[in-house]
């Protein structure tokens, strides 16, 4: 039984280079604003600066290599999902950036060769349990590793702490 | 099939006691460290979770440092918070403003010993690898886990062995030769993996030089930078913490590495290294970028701010002065590396030199306060990261270097080999 957390995305393409580092997403000093939606307003400042005001819900960011790099900061794809971002593909991720995205219960794919195929504000439906994307104005297809049994449970939850929440009370 | 040192030090930390590259493992923490992020973000998870009691307040380390002391209302707020959840949950291991950077800290306090597993919610904490212990920074979502079950799971990483034999030249730091590493690997060289420093020159080096090339393989995007234990970690561990019980963790002979990568330092000396903007894989020799003017030069941070680093900053500014259109700023690593240094005379030869001496703070690294950098200034720095924007305004730029090529830099006022001042 499929979550609805992880119905297929559709969306505008957000499209970015390799090595788009930490600060790039979220500087470090925004940390210390403990409300999200105004750290939200500073994401992609550096790279994008109008990706907040722009950014619509369920838009997908797409990237080449080592998206993430850096900084640990879960901020970094909190501030995201905070925009309403529906996924992140990327050609590959830094570990924490990976790591901390299925944390916080959003979907990211590893899909080869994204960023030869895709062109910034292309529409594309991306199927998160396949692992598959296809290109609305090209009617590319193009399709990753399927995420592992694991990451989607936690996904399907809708992040670590919900999964946390689920394992706990299914042991009582 | 042997086992390599991650292998080993993960597999002493599950419940069957295995662990093999690539598989996922349930592992029970020794210590987790947390800093600002215990504040701003971990209590708040904890709340969601519905978790009361920590799971043990004796292996839990909280830390004050990134805006230390409190830069704004925000980072005050975020330390009261701290404060409070310390006292709440009698948590036992606390540093407030007035300890310095966690990295440091954490190892001064004897919190870190050979075999140990140490997460901490924090990048760098890849620098307890020096200390023959497995250490991974994590965020907050896992940082919450831990302190509600004390366990978590990793996927085992393969490992790169990187063997290094030879000696540093005079005025050529550790620094230079992680440095010249992460530009060899890239800045995803060694996404995933465990780097295994082995070989005489490790072998030989300070507690401090060690530390610096542990905190800076994540710059390659490694998961740890592991080392065996030297004489040196030895005999800080025995002092930092005599009674603990400890055995150290080597890898076995037949070990399997996904690469395998020989450094001699004698065939092929190393000049000085600057990493160049934006990139701390971005490495040249020195001699590329000599001559580039400077606003700001800056000494400090968990990846060079120790003892080791303010004495060699001192040796080059004794008797002389700070450029005039230069500021030298020099944060020590700790509270205990500023008394240090105080004892030592550094510190009386920084201020006569012009520089200015602040206390134990990630402060300018991150781009907090203490050194921000404004719209299209230049700074030389000893920290990890020169990504556009790290230190302050998306217009500055930030080269890497080791804290002899930034103390020669701010007497010259351009970047300069530090050789040149012996």
């Amino acid at each position: 039984m499929m979550s609805t957390s992880l119905k297929p995305v559709r969306g505008r393409a957000w499209l970015f280079g390799d090595n788009v580092d930490t600060d790039q997403i979220i500087q470090g000093r925004y940390l210390t604003l403990l409300d999200y939606s105004e750290m939200a307003k500073h994401a992609f400042e550096i790279p994008r600066p109008e990706f907040s005001r722009n950014v619509r819900k369920n838009d997908i960011v797409v990237a080449g290599n080592n998206f993430g790099g850096g900084s640990s900061r879960e901020e970094a794809p909190r501030v995201l999902s905070q925009l309403g971002v529906g996924c992140v593909l990327a050609q590959s991720f830094a570990r924490l950036f990976y790591r901390n995205a299925i944390n916080i219960g959003l979907p990211v794919l590893m899909i080869p060769n994204v960023t030869h195929s895709v062109n910034d504000g292309m529409t594309l439906d991306v199927n998160i349990i396949k692992s598959a994307v296809i290109i609305k104005e090209t009617g590319e297809t193009l399709s990753g590793q399927p995420l592992s049994r694991m990451v989607l449970d936690i996904l399907q939850a809708g992040g670590a702490v919900a999964w946390f929440r689920k394992v706990k009370e299914s042991r009582k | 099939m042997g086992k390599t040192l991650a292998e080993k030090m993960l597999a002493t930390h599950t419940e069957k006691g295995k662990a093999s590259a690539g598989e996922i493992v349930d592992a029970s923490i020794d210590l987790l460290m947390v800093h600002e992020v215990l504040g701003s973000r971990i209590i708040p998870i904890l709340k969601e979770m519905g978790v009361k009691k920590i799971w043990d307040p004796t292996k839990v380390l909280v830390v004050n440092d990134h805006w230390a002391p409190a830069s704004d209302t925000q980072s005050a707020e975020i330390h009261i918070r701290n404060r409070q959840f310390v006292k709440e949950q009698g948590i036992t291991h606390f540093c407030d403003v007035n300890c310095g950077i966690c990295h440091q800290v954490l190892p001064e306090m004897g919190l870190v010993k050979p075999g140990d597993l140490v997460i901490g919610s924090d990048s760098h904490s890849t620098t307890y690898g020096a200390f023959n212990a497995f250490s991974t920074g994590l965020a907050a979502t896992d940082s919450a886990l831990i302190l509600a079950t004390g366990k978590c799971w990793f996927r085992v990483p393969e490992s790169m062995k990187i063997r290094i034999k030879g000696q540093l030249p005079e005025m050529v730091m550790s620094k230079d030769l992680i440095l010249k590493i992460v530009s060899d690997l890239g800045v995803n060289g060694a996404n995933y993996r465990s780097i295994e420093f082995h070989g005489p020159t490790v072998e030989s080096m300070s507690v401090a030089s060690r530390m610096t090339m542990c905190n800076m393989t994540v710059e390659a995007g490694a998961k740890c930078g592991l080392m065996m234990a030297n004489d040196a970690v030895k005999e800080w561990v025995t002092t930092r913490n005599p009674s603990a019980q400890w055995t150290p963790v080597a890898p076995d002979k037949d070990a399997h590495y996904v690469a395998d990568i020989d450094i001699d330092l004698d065939a092929e000396p190393l000049d000085p290294i600057v990493a160049l903007p934006h990139s701390p894989a971005n490495g040249k020799p020195v001699s590329e970028v000599e001559g580039l003017h400077v606003d700001q030069a800056f000494i400090g941070s968990c990846t060079n701010g120790r003892l080791e680093d303010l004495e060699i900053a001192a040796r080059i500014l004794k008797g002389r002065k700070v450029h005039q259109d230069v500021r030298l700023i020099i944060t020590p690593a700790s509270q205990e590396t500023y008394v240090d240094a105080l004892r030592a005379g550094y510190i009386d030869t920084f201020l006569s030199a012009g520089a200015v001496f602040t206390n134990s703070t990630c402060g300018a690294c991150i781009g907090g306060h203490l050194g921000v950098l404004g719209p299209g200034e230049i700074c030389i720095s000893s920290t990890n990261r020169n990504f556009r924007g790290r230190m302050g305004h998306p217009d500055s730029k930030v080269y890497l270097a080791s804290p002899a090529t930034v103390a020669a830099t701010a007497v010259k006022g351009v970047i300069t080999d530090p050789r040149r001042l012996i």
